[in-house]
């Protein structure tokens, strides 16, 4: 029977597919952008070290975020839903995704449909910084909540 | 605050320990523990009227208003 507990263990999983992902796109880096280009006719061959450093620098904020995601779920886990520590954790991941966001935007200078990333990401931290807010005020009434005799 | 709780003067008079009271108004020692050092944010009609029937008081005798001095 389907239930929270295993809700939480299936998001876990897909973090920690994503995560050996990252890691496997990081460590194929240079195959990947070569097959890349490769696809797109060598249209973009003089952009390799482009691509390349987009990837990489967009690698670190990808793992920071994902490693915050599974320490969410491991509280969310522990029964900690309402705390500071997951507000902090939303902003984390927030800001990891306005990176980059940032990053692609760059990016889109040598090529282009890296801009449609850039707003995808950034559409995406914000709406994870309205969860934050949401959550933040969440936290303040539970713990008015709890301060009720 | 300046809502002052005047809980355990009231107590004090009436000679009963916090187990006690806890235990006949049906809260927690921990809650009542809150209440009585004024870390509470709110009180509850129903708790209050408990307390009041366990030590034969008032509202007022329990809850108290001191204006916050003038910076």
């Amino acid at each position: 029977m389907w239930n929270a507990r295993r809700s939480l263990l299936l998001s876990k999983i897909c973090v920690l597919v994503f995560m050996a992902a990252l890691a496997a796109a990081l460590i194929a880096g240079p195959w990947l952008v070569s097959w890349l280009i490769g696809f797109s006719a060598n249209a973009h061959q003089q952009h390799t070290p482009w691509f390349l450093a987009t990837l990489y620098s967009g690698g670190v904020f990808a793992g920071i975020l994902l490693v915050q995601l599974y320490r969410l779920l491991h509280n969310i886990g522990q029964g900690g839903v309402f705390t500071a520590k997951n507000i902090s954790l939303l902003r984390g991941i927030s800001w990891c995704c306005f990176a980059g966001a940032f990053i692609c935007l760059f990016s889109a200078i040598y090529y282009l449909p890296w801009g449609a990333v850039a707003v995808a990401a950034a559409f995406i931290g914000l709406i994870v910084r309205v969860v934050k807010n949401v959550l933040a005020q969440a936290l303040a009434l539970k713990e008015e909540n709890d301060y009720t005799i | 605050m300046p809502i002052i709780v005047n809980l355990d003067v009231v107590m004090a008079q009436r000679k009963i320990s916090s187990g006690e009271l806890a235990e006949k108004i049906g809260i927690s020692q921990a809650n009542l523990s809150i209440l009585k050092t004024g870390k509470a944010k709110a009180v509850r009609f129903s708790t209050l009227e408990a307390i009041c029937e366990a030590l034969a008081c008032q509202p007022g005798d329990i809850l108290e208003y001191r204006a916050p001095p003038k910076a």
